[in-house]
């Protein structure tokens, strides 16, 4: 059984990748709230964006233009799509609408692989100035990089929280995931409101992407991919409770990372999101907290 | 539920039952006549590296025919086929390389051991509904992706899992003795996924299909018809974990070798990307996806072109058929093929003005 120094790093890293998680998941609750998609693209837009933010900076331009153009990508690809598909699908089941955003990311995922072979044993890695500087806990050594990960994950939280409070618009979005029709017959103007939701959840896209590709690997199955660990903590959050989601981003980063000292289960350890997202579906399902949404009844 | 046709179009015309006739004998002498040209002519006519692929597209068109039987009859969507892929080769390797068993028996028991698998996975599958269990199957295939690249495929050794490192000589998965070569293996799968099709369609012209078909346009009113959906949807799950196990068979003894990394979680979107796209109301629509997912990417590696564009045409595709065409590239194609007709006809016959107004009103 390693020491309790063994476990001490890796505390710090699973807090920065669950705060990650946390923004992204809550992407994903705000936009399948405000109009029933699970956005399953998440991942492959992220990834993509930081791929961009790559060659933008391997072109020698500043960096901060690469970020730029990550977070514009993600946000004009994912309202695009919204805008695009979301109307013509609004009417049909959730399990439609989640399937046509597989769509997007088949589309995306041949993309990266076309534009940014791995066949050469290619390594790409993004670097953050944040990286290299930090401070010391007890005999852990923190990066800024990890810090603004759990930062962005609570600071996302709370200011979406507070968003869908006081906000004219957060208000009708809260509106709308209780019924459209009713929303749009009090006046409240739902595509655009929907157009909010989408451009939201891409520009956290680009973000969560950016921000994995540092800590995590520049490498699109990787990145794509890694939006189950995010869904997992929304689906813990019945993808409703952005607190619930936010804590549970926590837990699964933070466990995730504390497995990898333990020989016995380091080889097993990604799994964490997706054996607590199958549990809590399951428990959930028997309390029948989610066994029927709104659209299916 | 996926319903891939919205409530309008709905699936029902599709699964009219009809007494034997004319069509029906038609239709048999079609299926026969392409079988023994796959059989007899095909191995013949194309180079080896065509046979190996039409291998590929047989063993998919099982894989295709399992995940259309769930999606287009139950309603029942799962993201975790390459999971059940994997424990039928897994279990096909593990067997053949311990025993000495027929190799029809090694695959039927491949098949019992998935379906056992699926059966467990269907369980939950009676609570949770449309697109959570569509989740559950994701996160379960993911879990069970990240097992088996650490346990890895049985490569001859010893113990429960079978795996002797990679650094010692690995021996070759034995095939059935009549079908050591690849044209004879290649008969063998095409003979196998018959057989696996006839299974299908012997379940959805019986009770079962009936049940499923109720099942798939409202659960309360097929309660209510005094249909056991309980066991139906187990049914359907169990039957679908058993084709696809025997798929993994077939295609454990097709490669020889096996490795986790050939089973990668994505491929599970991609089949179902592409299932949706050949259509899943129809058993060709099994047959045209196992030729988009096997022989295109064969064909544009021939010519030159990155198989990337097929991922990117994949995800077109599925876009098109949720929006647009929901019974897929088997009902789209002959409409449109019929309506490009009837538009040629009209652009050179002499009534041609009315013909367009007539189109324009209905």
């Amino acid at each position: 059984m390693p020491s309790w120094q063994d476990f001490q790093p890796f505390i710090v890293t699973g807090l920065a990748l669950g705060g990650v998680y946390a923004l992204s998941g809550v992407g994903l609750v705000v936009l399948y709230r405000a109009t029933g998609v699970v956005y399953l693209a998440f991942g492959a837009v992220g990834a993509m964006g930081a791929l961009i933010a790559w060659s933008v900076t391997n072109a020698h331009v500043q960096a901060w233009v690469g970020w730029l153009a990550c977070l514009l990508f993600s946000g004009v690809v994912t309202l695009g799509y919204g805008m695009l598909f979301g109307p013509a699908l609004s009417k049909r089941d959730p399990l439609v609408k989640a399937t046509a955003t597989l769509g997007l990311l088949l589309v995306l995922f041949g993309l990266m692989d076309l534009l940014w072979t791995t066949s050469g044993g290619q390594s790409r890695a993004i670097t953050l100035p944040t990286d290299n500087s930090g401070f010391i806990i007890g005999q852990i050594q923190v990066t800024w990089t990890q810090v603004i990960g759990l930062a962005a994950g609570f600071a996302i939280t709370a200011v979406t929280g507070a968003f869908l409070r006081y906000t004219k618009l957060g208000t009708a979005m809260r509106a709308m995931a209780n019924d459209r029709e009713i929303t749009a017959t009090l006046g409240v103007p739902v595509r655009r409101v929907e157009a909010a939701a989408w451009l939201g959840c891409g520009l956290l896209a680009g973000l969560a992407g950016l921000l994995l590709a540092d800590m995590v690997a520049l490498d699109a199955t990787t990145l794509t991919f890694l939006v189950i660990s995010s869904l997992a903590a929304a689906l813990i959050g019945r993808l409703r409770s952005i607190t619930l989601t936010l804590a549970a981003a926590i837990v699964i980063g933070l466990v995730q990372n504390l497995l990898v000292p333990i020989p016995s289960l380091s080889n097993y350890n990604d799994m964490t999101p997706f054996v607590l997202a199958a549990t809590a579906l399951l428990v959930l399902s028997r309390r029948r907290v989610i066994a029927r949404s709104r659209e299916e009844t | 539920m996926l319903d891939t046709a919205d409530a309008r179009t709905g699936g029902r015309r599709q699964f009219r039952l009809r007494r034997p006739g004319p069509g029906t004998l038609v239709r048999a002498a079609v299926v026969t006549g392409l079988l023994l040209i796959l059989l007899f002519a095909a191995p013949a006519l194309l180079s080896a590296y065509y046979v190996d692929s039409m291998t590929q597209v047989a063993v998919y068109a099982m894989l295709a025919i399992g995940l259309g039987l769930l999606v287009g009859r139950v309603g029942l969507v799962s993201l975790g086929q390459i999971a059940v892929f994997a424990i039928g080769a897994w279990v096909t390797a593990r067997l053949l390389f311990a025993t000495s068993q027929p190799y029809p028996l090694v695959l039927l028991e491949a098949g019992a051991s998935t379906m056992a698998v699926g059966t467990l996975v269907g369980l939950p599958a009676l609570r949770l509904r449309g697109l959570y269990l569509a989740l559950i199957t994701l996160m379960l295939a993911g879990a069970f992706s990240i097992v088996l690249a650490t346990t890895n495929f049985p490569n001859g050794g010893h113990g429960f899992l079978g795996y002797n490192g990679s650094s010692v000589h690995i021996p070759p998965i034995r095939r059935p003795s009549i079908a050591t070569t690849d044209p004879a293996y290649f008969r063998y799968a095409v003979v196998v996924a018959a057989l696996m099709f006839a299974l299908v369609y012997a379940h959805i012209r019986t009770r079962p299909g009936r049940a499923w078909i109720a099942i798939r346009q409202s659960e309360p009113a097929a309660i209510a018809a005094g249909i056991n959906t309980t066991l139906y949807k187990l049914w359907a799950f169990a039957l679908a974990s058993f084709i696809t196990g025997v798929a993994g068979g077939i295609y454990a003894g097709a490669v020889h070798f096996l490795y986790s990394i050939d089973f990668p979680a994505q491929d599970s979107i991609i089949l179902l990307a592409v299932v949706l796209m050949g259509g899943v109301y129809s058993m060709w629509g099994a047959i045209v996806a196992a030729f988009l997912l096997q022989l295109l990417p064969a064909l544009l590696n021939d010519w030159g072109v990155s198989a990337d564009w097929l991922t990117i045409l994949f995800g077109v595709g599925v876009l098109q058929v949720l929006t647009t065409a929901p019974a897929g590239l088997v009902d789209q194609v002959p409409k449109d093929l019929a309506r490009l007709g009837r538009l040629i006809l009209r652009s050179t016959g002499p009534r041609h003005r009315q013909g367009v107004s007539e189109h324009d009103r209905g």
